[in-house]
């Protein structure tokens, strides 16, 4: 009876399939890192933790790494916080509800390649229409504090319609009888949301963090569509200097080696996220 | 029971992929009797696409042997050599002939990527294309490709405006700004003089036009001299365009077609762009139709006008299998009479310099014509194969120079630091 | 919360969310001359003709038919998949779960340009350059490690007890999977397609790494190549965006009805 239990035959496809398309790029990139190749001048030689070395010592990586950091803190909470209050404000039926969440998921459906594109416009302090309809004449992308806030902002618009929709259909399954039994105990509003809600939704607020913090930390198209890096790298990010370095400098080495530091800050984010929440999914 | 199934579930599954890759169709070229099929990869071409497959054709009637398959690139020029760094660093030969950016060659050259194309233009017609392309597909004295089409920087004006008030187009950069302070003095919602500052390529090509302007340059014989006293005085000047108003601080945010948009509205006074702008606002139903004017852009006292060189040359990828269809269709491609049949049809401007002197050219497209003069005092980039790791350097160190976020002094001493540290790196 | 309060609280969010959306509608239909003119907001004269440039090209409507295929396929190869694996991490007895799951997430942490070379040069490799099934797999493969961390979310959130009842009453795992897991975690599974869905249409790093004609083109390069070496088209991009996002739209409004409460909550008492 408890072998027919066995759940591995269930998970071999998906492991076969994430495998195929995950270990060899992440073979062939460590491999990448502890070489200097630059295909152009034909040097290709293996040179041990010379890269990582170098990489602590390199200021753009740190620069880089505070910036990534920062976007990925900011936006992150931000998107959390009002994915949860739309989530909250969509939960109870009304009429509209259906066309209201899909609405809300226009930001999210909007193709990355127009959305950045068309906030680089609407951020332009001549005709953009941000500095029209407030009456400013803020330079946005070309002051180095507005410039990385703008792209958080862009990010928040675009992403939090995924964290609003994941804890929407999280707040779905919260049984009703829940609230019930609790507003018959004279539990308010704040109370229920704060006992009964919020750890409810833990798994799936797991989940959310884990997988915005991910796509945070990786950031690379629509930042680099937005300001290219600038004004003077104070918008770039790790991904972006990874990218200058494969594609631009063919530095293929040093590019694989950020590529590398950047899975393992977000591995020890996501080992750091599951201590926090424990129990969340695997117990 | 839990061992077996999970052997049979990886076996089907693998079985399946199996079936995916085999059952999908194979791109492969295919081979009619006796065609050849070569593929030309290049950028996107502006405006219809079948007006350059009619040219194409021509070829194909030309060489009855040999079949020509286009294939597009986005325009952008990020995601082109992307591509081909990619594909060449894995020694592709899924296409032939290759359209590359003018800062390219003698990287791809040094890679080992293009072929040697100096046997197919002769020493005499070498002189018939613009000093500034040749230089720029010249690497260790071989050719390693053939320009195909020509672009460089210009100064556009409000002809209106400089008429109104008694002005004539700008030789120097204080005539400029002395015209600038002047009219938008006394006109209402006008900027002075607005260019691309944003930090991408074209900051690089923007700068460099002050530089040269002043007689400075990045590199002379080998030797790193950016941080000349005739850099440092140019940098300060761009910097102090924006700080004195005749520029406003959203430059440094742009590109070409913002700073189009906002000079196409009647917003700006002076303007810095490549030539595609002109049919655009000579359009019909363009507000500025009949009133813009080109010039040559100005320089420092007692120095000569210089523009940044852009525009594609074709090469032939080294790994093709077909190298001498691909050469035909280089020269082909590069022959003065299609050069002129591009200009007037999709209004590429000829890197050959005979055929601005074609009659039917210099009727129906005056306008190309008129620039002869500033192509031939367009300068490349800095011909080098370390050039991309250059400009990496180059951008931020200049954005911060504009943005005012770091002196003139500091930021090109950094640079030239690290271009020193790059150019030594090899050895 | 009060009705007027909720009311202005939904007004200001769908300001947020469509604003500009909106503000590319309008931009769609504004004439070349006046494309960037600000005032007025609302142009004197509009025009059709940046849609009409748009559609009547063959080609941009095929590549909106590759995206649509694309999305199709990656959606329902990831839920298959997916769900089968959330199903065992979440009732079954699997080995080394953490482990699995933390495997799973692992595929989602590279930067995707680092690993864009290595898997062009696999899928040039065994022929699929060009074709949309690279896509399909490439993007399955992407989605999944989202789709089972959802899906196993979910999967546990239905009380076990209906579970070991299946099983008592003689179901196999997978009729217990098929015929009660399912149906009981819709909310999930919408959530997922939707997700998945709008994944892979916007995809466009590796669409355009793989594709190289109109073949396999989907909607993102086909927008990408709307630009010239210098000039953008922006009335024409304005109204590709509008042209593709509604389609999502109406999938997203389709998907969303399934995502209601009330299907976990009477499924123990019965």
């Amino acid at each position: 009876m408890k072998r027919h239990n066995d759940g591995t035959p269930f998970i071999v496809p998906s492991l076969i399939l994430i495998a195929l398309i995950t270990i060899y790029p992440a073979v062939y990139a460590l491999y990448l890192s502890v070489h200097r190749k630059l295909p152009i001048f034909g040097i290709s030689r293996f040179t041990g933790l010379d890269n990582y070395l170098f990489l602590v010592g390199d200021e753009r990586f740190w620069n880089a790494f505070r910036n990534t950091l920062y976007f990925t803190v900011v936006s992150v909470t931000l998107e959390l916080v009002l994915g949860l209050a739309i989530a909250v404000l969509l939960d109870k039926a009304f009429r509209m509800r259906g066309i209201v969440r899909a609405i809300v998921l226009v930001p999210w459906a909007i193709p990355t390649v127009v959305s950045a594109k068309m906030w680089e416009w609407m951020y332009n302090s001549d005709f953009g229409i941000l500095n029209y309809l407030m009456g400013t004449d803020i330079n946005w992308l070309g002051s180095p504090f507005w410039a990385l806030n703008g792209a958080v902002f862009m990010d928040v618009w675009k992403t939090t319609p995924f964290v609003a929709i994941l804890l929407m259909a999280g707040l779905q399954v919260i049984p009703r009888e829940l609230y019930k039994a609790a507003r018959v105990d004279g539990a308010g509003s704040l109370d229920i949301f704060r006992r009964i809600t919020l750890p409810l939704l833990k798994p799936v607020i797991l989940v959310v963090l884990t997988f915005r913090t991910l796509d945070a930390f990786r950031i690379f198209d629509a930042v680099y569509v937005l300001t290219g890096g600038g004004p003077a790298n104070t918008t770039e990010t790790l991904s972006i200097y990874a990218y200058k370095m494969l594609f631009q400098t063919l530095q293929f080495g040093y590019g694989s080696t950020l590529a590398i530091m950047v899975f393992l800050c977000v591995g020890m984010i996501s080992l750091f996220y599951a201590r926090l929440l424990r129990g969340g999914i695997a117990e | 029971m839990g061992t077996r199934s999970t052997i049979f579930i990886a076996a089907i599954t693998l079985l399946c992929l199996l079936l995916f890759i085999g059952c999908s169709e194979r791109k492969r070229p295919t081979e009619e009797a006796a065609r050849s099929v070569i593929v030309f990869k290049h950028g996107k071409i502006s405006g219809d696409p079948s007006i350059f497959r009619t040219i194409l054709d021509r070829f194909e009637s030309e060489n009855p042997e040999i079949s020509v398959r286009e294939e597009t690139l986005p325009a952008s020029t990020d995601e082109q050599h992307q591509f081909y760094t990619l594909n060449l660093e894995g020694g592709a030969s899924d296409f032939d002939v290759l359209s590359m950016d003018v800062i390219w060659v003698p990287e791809f050259a040094r890679a080992g990527w293009i072929r040697d194309l100096s046997h197919l233009v002769s020493e005499q017609e070498r002189s018939d294309f613009f000093p500034g392309p040749m230089e720029a597909v010249t690497y260790k004295g071989r050719m390693y490709a053939v320009p195909w089409y020509i672009d460089a920087g210009v100064l556009y004006y409000r002809k209106d405006f400089l008429d109104k008030y008694g002005f004539s187009p700008p030789r120097t950069w204080n005539g400029l700004v002395e015209a600038a302070q002047h009219i938008t003095n006394r006109e209402k919602d006008l900027y002075g003089y607005i260019w691309q500052g944003k930090q991408y390529e074209g900051l690089v090509c923007n700068v460099l036009e002050f530089f040269w302007g002043n007689g400075g340059d990045v590199l002379k014989e080998d030797r790193v001299v950016i941080d000349s006293r005739e850099n440092m005085e140019a940098a300060a000047f761009m910097r102090n365009l924006i700080e004195s108003g005749i520029t406003p601080p959203l430059v440094t945010t742009a590109m070409e077609e913002p700073t189009r948009h906002i000079f196409g509205n009647g917003r700006a006074l002076f303007m810095r762009n490549w030539p595609y702008v002109w049919n655009i606002y000579n359009a019909e139903g363009s507000p500025l139709r009949g009133r813009v004017g080109i010039a040559p852009l100005p320089s420092f006292p007692g120095k000569k006008p210089i523009s940044t060189l852009g525009g594609w040359q074709l090469g032939v990828n080294r790994f093709s299998r077909n190298h001498e269809a691909a050469e035909k269709l280089v020269r082909f491609l590069s022959s003065p009479d299609v050069q002129k049949t591009a200009a007037l049809t999709i209004g590429y401007k000829p890197t050959r310099r005979s055929v601005y002197q074609d009659a039917e050219l210099r009727a129906m497209q005056p306008f190309i014509v008129s620039l002869h003069d500033i192509f031939m005092k367009a300068r490349p980039r800095p011909v080098s194969p370390y050039y991309m790791m250059m400009t990496q350097v180059m951008q931020p160190e200049f954005s911060a120079i504009i943005s005012g976020i770091r002196s003139p002094e500091a930021a090109l001493a950094s640079t030239r630091r690290q271009i020193e540290h790059i150019l030594e790196a090899d050895r | 919360m009060k009705r007027p309060a909720h009311f202005a609280m939904l007004l200001l969010l769908c300001a947020f969310c469509l604003g500009p959306l909106l503000w590319q509608l309008v931009t769609s239909l504004k004439p070349n001359e006046i494309l960037t003119t600000l005032p007025p907001i609302l142009p004197d004269r509009l025009t059709l003709d940046h849609y009409i440039s748009v559609l009547a090209e063959r080609s941009f409507v095929k590549c909106m038919a590759n995206s649509a295929g694309v999305a199709a396929m990656t959606t329902g190869l990831s839920l298959c998949i997916g769900s089968l694996c959330a199903f065992a991490l979440a009732k079954l007895r699997t080995p080394f779960k953490a482990a699995v799951l933390g495997f799973v997430l692992s595929a989602s942490m590279f930067p995707p340009i680092a690993t864009v070379s290595p898997l062009y040069l696999i899928i040039r490799g065994v022929g699929l350059r060009d074709t949309l099934w690279a896509l399909v797999l490439t993007y399955t493969s992407f989605s999944l490690p989202l789709s089972i961390w959802i899906l196993t979310n979910f999967f546990r959130q239905i009380p076990d007890e209906i579970h070991r009842a299946a099983r008592v009453d003689g179901c196999s795992p997978f009729q217990c999977f098929y015929r009660i897991m399912l149906p009981l975690s819709l909310p999930g599974l919408f959530t997922t397609a939707i997700l998945v869905f709008i994944f892979s249409w916007n995809e466009f790093l590796f669409a355009l790494t793989f594709t190289a004609t109109e073949a396999s083109r989907t909607v993102p390069v086909a927008i990408a190549l709307f630009p010239g070496v210098h000039e953008i088209p922006w009335g024409e991009i304005a109204a590709a965006s509008v042209t593709v996002t509604l389609p999502l739209i109406v999938v997203v409004f389709a998907f969303q009805k399934r995502i209601v409460a009330g299907l976990t909550a009477g499924a123990v008492k019965g």
